[in-house]
């Protein structure tokens, strides 16, 4: 089978486990059928399909993994992804894919590489944090920073915090305000993810950030970043649109002249920072 | 130098011998009164003096609801092994011509989509030259497109024939029995400044930032869609999924979508990226004049003046080349 065909007809899946993470937030991990593997850079995204429901861009949460698995954090919001959180471990679902660029990976190289992830950005930056920790001695310093809006939607919160004993990776996790019992999280702060940059003093050109979230998180953290000394071709932001065919055809995600799945969805800030409606 | 010449009193064997080819389409007058593309039985079914379609010959390609894939709990998804139909489409202006063209170069291009080239391949296009009204603007130098399979170009008493694709030259060996020979005739040159206008524009990359213009148009505009539903070279669609009662299969759909429609901009959540009016024109405007991706830089407008023909608040998207234009002064 020729790589268009891979990319227009979804391959065949099962649902191997599915971890509930939050009320509305679960990561499914997925089973590709036969001897298959997926290969894949962080922040590139897949088709999934439910059968019946439809299909749904989704950026995968892991790494490749060498026995064909691969794993997706998915949010109960629409019709497809309301499907996919009533099936159960060994239903079928369908994956197409990988589409887009992904993080350039390579440039971080030497650099001090900031993660600044909001709500369900997380997941594709947990791709690019475990491909980063796994090739730790390439970049100079790593910092996740994490916010999200309640302590009890803040996910991957063990696994973050146990990353972070190694060494290897400095955590900063905040909530934008506390859950109604109003108990402290330890080792969590208050406020908007911005105001954990308030301070922060990078070297222009060793250093660069990956940002993914929700829409107002790039408006508000971009000058930030930018007083903080990332320069603008080292901030990768990676943006969120309704992809519905993943090759360039549906024209449904276009910033600009620059199509989203193909060209994106990870651009530098100096790429998209004059197209009005980027951001 | 010699031409080939199809008489008038002939054409009815022509379109006989088309059918050799597929099921023939061409463009008729439906009892509404409405010039459309539709099957033709006899010569009278044509009405060859059309100006334009409602409906460009898109739907010939993109029908406006395809299944794209089918689902089966043994099989997965799999294409639909339904052949397309075999079609001659006769009468097919340049501008539509250009049309198709630009959908090969969509559809066709590094990632060619299945669906779109079994329809391509099973259809062969028959061009007719055409006259010219206030609407259209098309260029000269494009009168006999080459991806027109056979073009005829009007004349008096018949139509001079060529032939521009390989399956083109085959077939008009096939037709010499009914062909006669003339001394060629040159085309009519087409003045076309608001072509060169729009190009200029595409090759400048300009958007008419601080034209007033924009507000204007979206003041009146009704986001009814009838601009991109009725333009050549508008493809965007929507993907939907249909299960079955039986909960053991499925079958995927896309159909025509329309970047004036508030919902064309929205991802999961609700958040919209083109909530207003405004955003979605400059939207349009963007993937029509200066082009997306792969063709950013390659404008899709063809001049056939079907937008400005239908839209029911007389927007006029080329009235922006207009402005301060220095090319044609």
């Amino acid at each position: 089978m020729s790589a268009p065909e891979l990319n227009s007809i979804p391959i065949s899946a099962r649902i191997q486990t599915i971890r509930r993470l939050t009320a509305d937030t679960a990561l499914f991990r997925l089973q590709l059928d036969g001897d298959r593997t997926f290969p894949f850079i962080p922040g590139q995204f897949v088709q999934l399909s439910v059968p019946g429901g439809g299909e749904v861009p989704i950026s995968p949460a892991d790494l490749p993994a060498v026995d064909g698995t691969i794993e997706l954090c998915v949010r109960r919001f629409g019709h497809v992804t309301s499907l996919l959180h009533r099936s159960r471990t060994g239903d079928r679902v369908g994956i197409r894919g990988p589409f887009g660029n992904g993080f350039p990976v390579d440039a971080m190289a030497g650099k001090d590489v900031l993660l600044l992830a909001g709500g369900l950005g997380i997941a594709p930056l947990r791709s690019l944090l475990f491909h980063l920790l796994r090739h730790r001695s390439d970049i100079r310093s790593l910092t996740l920073m994490y916010g999200a809006r309640e302590p009890a939607v803040m996910l991957f919160k063990d696994e973050l915090l146990e990353l972070a004993t190694t060494g290897s990776l400095r955590l900063l996790l905040t909530v934008d305000f506390l859950s109604d019992t109003g108990q402290a999280e330890p080792a969590c702060n208050v406020g908007l993810l911005p105001a954990l940059l308030k301070g922060v003093q990078l070297e222009p050109g060793r250093s660069c950030a990956a940002v993914c979230g929700p829409p107002a998180l790039y408006r508000c953290t971009i000058d930030e970043l930018l007083l903080a000394g990332v320069a603008e071709d080292d901030i990768y932001l990676s943006l969120e649109r309704r992809m519905k065919c993943g090759v360039g055809l549906c024209c449904h995600c276009a910033v600009g002249q620059l199509l989203c799945c193909c060209e994106g969805p990870v651009f530098s800030y100096r790429d998209i920072k004059n197209i009005p409606g980027a951001l | 130098m010699k031409q080939r010449f199809l008489a008038d009193n002939a054409l009815g064997q022509f379109l006989d011998w088309l059918t050799h080819y597929g099921v023939l389409h061409g463009p008729t007058r439906t009892a509404e009164g409405v010039d459309a593309f539709g099957p033709v039985q006899t010569e009278s079914d044509l009405c060859l003096d059309y100006r334009r379609t409602l409906i460009p010959p898109k739907k010939y390609l993109l029908p406006p609801r395809q299944t794209i894939l089918n689902y089966t709990t043994a099989a997965g998804y799999t294409l639909p092994d339904r052949p397309a139909p075999q079609q001659v489409l006769f009468g097919v202006h340049s501008c539509d011509l250009q049309g198709i063209a630009y959908l090969d170069r969509v559809f066709l291009g590094d990632r060619p989509d299945q669906l779109y080239r079994r329809y391509r391949n099973a259809l062969t296009l028959v061009g007719l030259s055409c006259e010219p009204d206030p609407f259209c603007f098309c260029a000269s130098s494009e009168k006999a497109p080459r991806n027109a399979d056979l073009f005829l170009q009007r004349l008096e008493h018949g139509f001079i024939v060529s032939a521009e694709t390989t399956r083109g030259k085959g077939m008009l060996a096939g037709l010499e029995p009914l062909l006669t020979e003339i001394e060629a005739i040159p085309p009519p040159p087409v003045e076309s400044r608001m072509m060169i206008r729009l190009r200029n524009a595409a090759e400048r990359g300009s958007t008419f930032p601080d034209s007033p213009l924009w507000e204007n148009f979206a003041a009146r505009c009704l986001s009814c869609g009838a601009c991109s539903v009725c333009c050549p070279t508008c493809y965007c669609f929507d993907v939907l999924e249909h299960g079955a009662l039986d909960g053991m299969t499925a079958e995927r759909l896309r159909e025509w979508d329309n970047c004036l429609f508030r919902a064309h901009g929205e991802v999961a959540g609700g958040h919209n990226f083109r909530p207003t009016r405004r955003e979605r024109f400059l939207y349009r405007y963007l993937h029509k004049y200066l082009g997306f991706g792969a063709l950013a830089g390659v404008p899709a407008c063809v001049g056939c003046g079907r937008c400005r023909v239908v839209c029911p608040v007389a927007i006029d998207l080329t009235e922006l080349f207009a402005e301060g234009d220095d090319v044609c002064a």
